[in-house]
């Protein structure tokens, strides 16, 4: 069907509309003069997504699980490589400077992490009718992929990146579950997760930590972590029902907003917009998701359900967790807005990740 | 199927649960948030605390803290400014149009507050104070600043305060330091920076539109710096600067049992507190002077030990059995080593161990060296703790270097002779140490084979770290050894013709021994490391003087130092 491949689209370069507005209007009156063209690269980069999308979306899905391997290694090398030549900002060393673009492996590691997963989990006996997953035990069913999963994951959250690190942990969970892995394994896994949490804040850093005390109370460190919560909260609220008006909201713009123009411009774009704003824009990301589901239950085979389920869930949690960041529902982890938030590398791995969605879409009715 | 409609479900639930965490943000507490966006909102008032002091064993302050106050306006309208700016100089008294610069230039964000002016004076402040009710967006806030009241003593163990440059930025960034912050430099306070800064508090404070004071958010009171226990005591360390004072060279006197430094000096010295003010050139002349007075040379200095090497070759024979306490040797003043004649500094005809110690003996040395051999002799400088900084916990030691036959094959690309090895039986040519280093070495004679691992600082806020410094190592060195060789540190003492014979009338029994580096076409270096009282050592003294003349000049000082240290009943 054609049909969703434009619905997808459109919902799409919807979101991305709105997200140039917010980025324009909290960057316009920033001096210098790198400030004033920010929006003008995000443009570029859409462009380039939405090229990318229909490029994507008319090559066959089941290419990729031929290449599934050769995409594991490359995501792997890329997050190898960062470590050598990435450049440090923001206390992280996520980027790796091409040309006059700077690229964040973490982002593309997402979405091979995804494939690499329906593939593994779609695996299928001798007589390729029924599923291996339905008879694997508790090694072939959790132990080897996290094995898989555990080495981009490490690496990502070693950056140190762990808000995309859980992201990739969490795929891996939700993909287990629409992979129908038994659901005790699962339940154990869980419950084995719950106890090594005390061992994992262990190794978390000073400020990771600081950033998750301070989700629990924000006012105990005005100065510092809690800060960013306490005026993303005023910019939202200060919203109201029908928003400032565009180029009108005073947090985002009288510097009051850290990172108005990425991780938070959700509280940019309701400042601005408000609730009437925000109901729209989620419900446009409803829609999508919505989208992504029901591509996913009519897909034909397992791997495109499972592939089509992973990039809707994906795209969901990091919509998720990045809007209850905002809201301070959920401690600060630097997790983009998909779509909305100023950044190449998620602009174009989104439109990648809508791409083979679509594709799938196109294919289900055949065969 | 049963999973997808749980998915599906979930979906809906977290939609439905973002859209009411929205609806109850800007609808229901629309209108508070509204409110405090208006004002405009939150002012961030940084609430600075005070560095640890230093202390020395007994308790005496050595760097202390007094408070200075900074003036600070919260930002706002531009005319406002001007008006509030011209105000607060009628009391300070500065150019106005520096004051509104110094307003440009600080200002950062519109909710942190700028410095116009620093470390104004009590009475200013009052007067500031005053002014508070028609200007509310005048902050006076205190300042703790160091203090040093003695001034420029031992500043090379306390170290100096300064802003943090890019390169220790960049190494401390991940410990909670940033740009601007005040650090240590040098000694004690670089060493032990992390315990001795303080944290800085925060008022978060919410204000109108016009910068007025409506209600604190939130505080963060700021914590004090740790006081600084030192192992120094002040008394010796006094005696020792002023002995030392218009010399080149440095003091170091230690506990040899504990390695506790109880004295460390070195000239030309600096004073500390010309960072505290950033009075311009007199910082700049610290800098540039050739003499190096922020060198400590005590532990950054390495040099030519000369005849203070001689126990360790005396020890390295003795072990080696190449030669006993009773063997001696014919000095002619002379002696060929190859085709070269090396000299003694003196004639002194038929010397043993204890008469060449005594007398400081080259060619006693050169014979007990060539029969040792350059690699054992390399081997015993190595167990001595040569070539390897003592560990003491103070940042920028050196380690002083140790030669060898495979070292000058490997890089110089040259022979060891019989010469370089006479050369090194005296402790010259390419060996070199550090004061301490020396220090060190006479400790081990004096408790009895022990390299003991020195230190500075006994206790950190009242918990004693002792028991963290690193536990002395007993030396594979035997015991009628060490007894030969301290005879023999006795006797230049005690003989009438002992190197170090004007210590003989202290009424404290001392041993030790001189040393007299030749130095190209500059006065020799001179040095003398000893210990006292000989039968139960409780001091290890090394004085040197960087082109001081000889080892008598340092042996004189040292008569000195001990005197003082006996007048005051320090012994």
């Amino acid at each position: 069907m054609r049909n969703t491949k434009l619905l997808i689209l459109a919902v799409a370069l919807a979101i991305t509309c709105l997200g140039v507005l917010s980025i324009y209007s909290s960057t316009y009156q920033k001096e210098g003069q790198l400030w004033k063209l920010i929006y003008q690269r995000q443009i570029f980069w859409i462009f380039l997504g939405v090229i990318l999308y229909l490029f994507i979306s008319k090559l066959n899905y089941r290419t990729l699980w031929d290449i599934t391997y050769i995409l594991y290694a490359i995501a792997v090398f890329f997050l190898l490589l960062v470590f050598i030549l990435g450049i440090v900002r923001l206390g992280a060393q996520r980027w790796m400077r091409i040309g006059w673009f700077n690229f964040q492996p973490s982002e593309l590691a997402k979405i091979i992490m995804v494939i690499f997963l329906a593939r593994y989990f779609s695996a299928k006996s001798i007589d390729d009718v029924s599923l291996k997953v339905n008879r694997y035990g508790i090694i072939r069913a959790f132990i080897v992929p996290f094995l898989f999963v555990a080495i981009p994951v490490g690496l990502v959250i070693e950056q140190p990146d762990l808000g995309t690190g859980l992201i990739i942990m969490f795929i891996f969970i939700a993909m287990m579950y629409m992979g129908g892995v038994r659901l005790r394994y699962l339940l154990l896994i869980l419950l084995a997760a719950l106890i090594s949490l005390p061992i994992i804040w262990q190794f978390l850093h000073d400020y990771q930590k600081a950033r998750l005390t301070v989700f629990l109370n924000p006012n105990i460190d005005p100065l510092g972590a809690g800060y960013t919560v306490i005026q993303s909260k005023i910019a939202i609220g200060s919203g109201g029902f029908f928003g400032k008006g565009w180029l009108s909201g005073t947090q985002s713009q009288l510097y009051f907003l850290p990172e108005a123009h990425t991780d938070f411009i959700f509280a940019t774009f309701a400042e601005e917009w408000g609730f009437f704003g925000t109901a729209v824009l989620l419900f446009l990301y409803y829609l999508l998701i919505r989208c992504g589901i029901s591509i996913a239950t009519s897909a034909n085979d397992h791997f495109g359900r499972l592939l089509a389920f992973g990039i809707t869930l994906m795209l969901g949690i990091q919509i998720f967790i990045n809007i209850a960041m905002n809201l301070g529902l959920a401690p600060v982890v630097g997790v983009p807005l998909p779509l909305m938030s100023y950044g190449g590398s998620s602009i174009m791995v989104t439109f990648i990740s809508l791409g083979i969605l679509a594709n799938i879409g196109k294919r289900r009715a055949g065969f | 199927m049963m999973r997808t409609k749980i998915i599906n479900l979930s979906v809906i639930f977290l939609f439905l649960l973002l859209g009411l965490g929205i609806f109850k943000l800007s609808v229901m507490q629309g209108g508070k948030f509204k409110e405090l966006s208006n004002r405009n909102c939150i002012r961030l008032i940084p609430q600075p605390g005070a560095r640890g002091r230093l202390l020395d064993r007994n308790q005496e302050v050595i760097v202390d803290n007094y408070l200075t106050y900074d003036v600070m306006i919260l930002p706002q309208e531009k005319e406002q400014i001007d008006n509030v700016l011209s105000r607060v100089n009628e009391i300070l008294g500065e150019n106005p149009k520096e004051l509104r610069d110094r307003f440009r230039r600080g200002y950062l964000a519109p909710f942190l507050p700028v410095c116009i002016k620093k470390n104004v004076d009590v009475k200013k402040a009052m007067a500031l104070e005053e002014l508070k009710t028609d200007l509310p967006n005048v902050i006076v806030q205190p300042c703790p600043l160091r203090k040093y009241p003695y001034g420029s003593l031992a500043s090379h163990t306390l170290g100096y305060l300064s802003e943090i440059d890019s390169w220790r930025l960049s190494k401390l960034e991940n410990y909670g330091y940033n740009s601007k912050d005040i650090v240590g430099f040098g000694g004690v306070e670089e060493k032990y920076d992390y315990f001795i800064r303080q944290e800085e508090g925060a008022l978060s404070v919410e204000v109108d539109h016009k910068g007025k004071f409506v209600r604190v958010l939130g505080y963060k009171p700021p914590q004090n710096g740790r006081d600084v226990q030192l192992t120094l005591d002040l008394r010796i360390q006094k005696i020792a600067e002023n002995s030392l004072s218009g010399r080149r060279g440095s003091v170091v006197v230690m506990d040899p049992n504990s390695g506790e430094i109880l004295a460390m000096a070195s000239f030309p010295t600096f004073n500390p507190a010309i960072f505290v003010n950033k009075t311009g050139p007199s910082i700049a002349k610290v800098f540039t002077d050739p003499n190096a007075p922020l060198l400590n040379r005590a532990i950054s200095g390495v040099y030519s030990p000369g005849s203070v090497f001689k126990n360790v070759v005396a020890s390295a024979g003795l072990e080696t059995g190449k030669i006993k306490p009773s063997t001696s040797f014919f000095c002619s003043g002379s002696m060929f080593v190859g085709r070269r004649s090396f000299k003694c500094w003196n004639t002194h005809g038929q010397q043993d161990l204890n008469g060449a110690l005594a007398h400081s003996c080259d060619i006693y040395f050169y014979r007990t060296g060539l029969a040792v051999g350059a690699q054992q002799l390399h081997d015993y400088a190595i167990k001595f703790g040569f070539g390897k900084n003592t560990g003491i916990d103070l940042p920028y030691e050196l380690d002083g270097f140790v030669p060898s036959p495979l070292w000058r094959k490997l890089t110089k690309f040259a022979n060891w002779y019989d010469g370089d090895t006479a050369n090194f039986s005296i402790g010259q040519g390419d060996l070199t140490v550090t004061p301490l280093g020396v220090t060190r070495v006479m400790a081990a004679f004096a408790n009895n084979g022990f390299l003991v691992n020195p230190y500075v600082v006994k206790n950190i806020s009242g918990y004693d770290v002792s028991s963290y410094h690193k536990k002395a190592a007993k030396l594979a060195i035997k015991e009628g050894t060490l007894r030969a060789v301290n005879q023999g540190l006795r006797k230049a003492v005690s003989d009438p013709d002992g190197t170090a014979n004007v210590l003989a009338t202290l009424s404290v029994a001392v041993a030790g021994k001189t040393g007299t580096v030749q130095v190209d076409r500059k006065q020799p270096h001179g040095w003398f490391v000893g210990y006292f009282p000989y039968q139960a050592p409780k001091f290890v003294v090394c004085v040197f003087l960087e082109h001081g003349g000889s080892g008598f000049a340092s042996t004189v000082l040292t008569k000195e130092i001990i005197e003082k240290m006996i007048q005051e009943g320090l012994i």
